[in-house]
């Protein structure tokens, strides 16, 4: 039951980050960052993933509060922002959320506030749904975990 | 970290390397600490720039390297890179998301040492580590005292700095190329040597002599030499190395030639021979890399001596002439164009001047070379007449050093020394025609039996004709006089072919001539090659008188060349020949004698040229 429940799991995960490479939501960087967990890390990929939405819906934040303005002129400080989104959708593998910031940053860089405002939608929609993505990967990796036995710490 | 932490990481360097990683982004700095540690380096991070700052005023030596983010709010990465670079004269690398050129050139301008994008990929972060040893061995270059590798303690480095000396020693080797290695033999001679090249130029060596002189030569001891000396800047250890040199080159020459004839003209043949001494540590083997540095080198030393005809000059620049002295000495000296108004330098230089009277004495060259001489002053034509091809009695060469030295004046510039490496060339010099010299002597190169000279070749332009051991003796080191001489010889020999009228003169002594070429049995076909295509070139009528004469004297390819490029006609017309000959030469031998003929030298030449 429980090597069952395992299997099932283990094939519920696989076929979700194959389907989300395969949508370009995620790129080979993710591998690398799965690779990068082990014994002295075990939990680094949930802690790096966890931290870059903290950061990033930190950012987003700030982009739409700065682009809501009707005053607003920063298109600087936008860029910044958005480098800064890019960097890390980057590092992460969030392939499809980084070239929609990137799409964001032209945007802005020739100060087209309409286009930023569309930019920042399309960014906050891809943002989201790797969002989703992510928790769902995470929930199936903890019940597996669980389903494994109790050898791996929770 | 303490000391011996220290010492210790850096031991199994890059292991243990200390990196501060500096990111606002958490995301990225998290996975940077990650991937860093995986490489194996010691990580401490901070997302903000003062508080990298901070942590590298407070020690300077805690870290090896610094990654940064370009963007951050507090303090832009670019003035961080500034300040490290200016304060702490750390490795930077920038890491940014975006990959703007202007970012990059930024970057550049203020000194990063690399600049990654995000994502970073391991595989980049494990290469770093080269920018840490790049920095080290650039710092250790840079300075000239001492031996600063042998863990002189370097500025702020300490410890670490012996150990990556060893490290750097180690990728030093692996890393760079020739120019490298000759730095490293120039350190083996001396360490003080190591950066700060003294130039021993006429002048310089005659205080040198004049000092061993006075002391005795047995007893002449560098630090008693340096005080008699009394030359600002030079150091025991220039002095010793050169003694060192000085001894070598006498044992070399003491059996072919008088010793005193030498001594009274020490300069110009032993600073020839030094030539190829510098960073070979004697004549030995080493094909002298016409294509590297030591021509360049030799550039500069050339000019740097006095107009008499200095051939020393000529050997200095990269002991191009010298190397390989252990046996038949090349003769040809590779030589920029531009000092071949040198060339006359030179020319006095292998014949001794003094009434040592070998090789030189005997040929009837002198009336040839005053000819030939046209535009040489008339310090080659004394130095024919005066050089007495040290290369030795026993050669037949004496006339050729004379001539040699004349023909060596004559051209005024260009003078293209090759510096064969004896080894080059087979014996097979015989039977090239003037015309073919080059080919020959590049033949000679790549089909010379000896072995090394194909793999030579990518060292030197030369191919060792000059490394052979010379059949007839000494001349090695004189080599080069010899193969000025020979120089001349195949001229004369060729000349009844060839239509210049320097070469004309040569006829006279054809015999003579080739014997000089013959001065390396082995390399005969180098030299002699060498030259005659030079020559050939020139007069434009290589045939195969030439080419016979050559076959009687495998050094007669050789001189003939030398002949040519010293008649002042001749030489000056065909400096750039020279160089094209040499090139070619090269180029031939390394294309295992696909030679064309004549036009090989040319070519050749212009390809030596630049390689140099």
């Amino acid at each position: 039951m429980l090597g069952l429940g395992v299997d099932r799991l283990q094939a519920d995960i696989n076929r979700l980050l194959a389907s989300l490479f395969h949508q370009g939501v995620l790129d080979e960087q993710f591998l690398q960052l799965q690779q990068l967990q082990d014994e002295t890390s075990p939990n680094f990929v949930y802690d790096v993933i966890n931290i870059y939405f903290d950061e990033s819906e930190k950012l987003l934040r700030n982009l739409r509060l700065l682009l809501m303005d009707r005053e607003f002129s920063d298109y600087k400080k936008i860029g910044l922002h958005l480098n800064q989104l890019v960097g890390s959708s980057s590092s992460i593998g969030a392939r499809r959320v980084r070239n929609v910031c990137v799409a964001f940053r032209s945007a802005s860089e020739l100060s087209n506030r309409p286009g930023c405002l569309r930019g920042l939608e399309v960014v906050e929609h891809e943002y989201h749904y790797l969002k989703n993505m992510m928790h769902e990967l995470f929930q199936l990796e903890q019940q597996r975990i669980l389903a494994a036995g109790v050898r791996y710490p929770m | 970290m303490t000391v011996e932490q220290n010492f210790e990481a850096l031991d199994q360097f890059p292991v243990g390397m200390r990196v501060l990683a500096v990111d606002d982004d958490q995301t990225c700095l998290k996975i940077l600490e990650t991937l860093l540690r995986h490489c194996q380096y010691h990580v401490t991070t901070t997302n903000q720039a003062q508080k990298a700052l901070e942590l590298l005023r407070e020690n300077k030596n805690k870290f090896d390297l610094v990654i940064s983010d370009v963007d951050m709010p507090d303090m832009d990465g670019f003035k961080l890179l500034e300040l490290v670079g200016l304060e702490m004269d750390l490795p930077v690398i920038m890491l940014s998301a975006h990959s703007d050129p202007k970012y990059v050139m930024k970057g550049v301008t203020h000194g990063a040492c690399d600049y990654l994008l995000k994502p970073v990929r391991i595989e980049e972060l494990k290469n770093i580590w080269q920018h840490v040893v790049r920095s080290r061995f650039d710092k250790n270059r840079g300075s000239n005292n001492g031996d600063k590798r042998d863990g002189s303690g370097n500025e702020g480095v300490g410890n670490s700095d012996q150990n990556n000396g060893r490290a750097n020693n180690r990728k030093r080797k692996d890393q760079y190329n020739e120019d490298d290695d000759e730095e490293k033999d120039d350190n083996d001679d001396s360490s003080a040597q190591k950066k700060q090249r003294v130039v021993w130029t006429v002048e310089l060596h005659k205080k040198f002599v004049a000092a061993v002189n006075q002391l005795g030569y047995e007893k002449a001891m560098p630090k008693k030499i340096l005080d008699l000396m009394n030359v600002e800047k030079l150091t025991r250890e220039n002095v010793a190395s050169h003694l060192q040199k000085f001894r070598l080159y006498l044992k070399r020459i003491s059996g072919v030639a008088n010793q005193q004839a030498i001594m009274a003209n020490p300069d110009l043949h032993f600073l020839q021979m030094s030539s190829s001494l510098n960073g070979l540590d004697g004549f030995h083997h080493r094909p002298i890399p016409v294509g590297s540095g030591q021509f360049h080198g030799g550039a500069p030393a050339m000019r740097s001596f006095p107009p008499n005809g200095i051939l020393g000059r000529l050997n200095t620049p990269s002991g191009i002439g010298v190397h390989n002295l252990s046996s038949p000495p090349a003769g040809m000296f590779l030589q920029n164009q531009t000092d071949l108004g040198k060339f006359h330098h030179v020319s006095s230089l292998p014949l001794n001047h003094s009434d040592g009277g070998n090789i030189l004495q005997g040929l009837p060259l002198p009336s040839e070379f005053d000819q030939l001489q046209t535009n040489n002053n008339n310090n080659n034509i004394r130095n024919m007449n005066n050089n007495k091809s040290i290369a030795g009695t026993s050669m037949a060469f004496p006339s050729f050093s004379t001539q040699q030295n004349s023909i060596i004046g004559a051209p005024n510039n260009n003078l293209v020394v090759l510096e064969g490496h004896p080894q080059a060339s087979p014996p097979s010099f015989p039977g090239h025609q003037i015309n073919k010299r080059l080919e020959h002597w590049s033949n000679a190169v790549s089909l010379s039996t000896l072995p090394p000279p194909p793999a030579q070749n990518s060292n030197s332009i030369h191919h060792h004709f000059d490394v052979s051991p010379l059949p007839h003796s000494k001349p090695d080191t004189l080599e080069w006089n010899n193969v000025s001489s020979s120089y001349s010889i195949p001229f004369c020999d060729s000349a009844t072919t060839l239509s210049p009228p320097a070469l004309d003169t040569s006829t006279t002594n054809p015999r003579a001539f080739c014997r000089n070429t013959d001065f390396d049995s082995n390399t005969n076909a180098q030299p002699g090659g060498f030259y005659d295509t030079l020559q050939t070139r020139q007069s434009g009528n290589y045939g195969p008188t030439t080419d016979a004469m050559l076959s009687s004297n495998p050094k007669e390819g050789f001189v003939v060349g030398q002949h040519k490029l010293q008649s002042g006609g001749f030489m000056s017309a065909e400096a750039g020949s020279l160089d094209d000959i040499v090139n070619s030469t090269m180029k031939q031998e390394q294309s295992q004698g696909d030679l064309s003929g004549g036009d090989l030298g040319y070519g050749g030449f212009s390809s030596l040229r630049t390689c140099i």
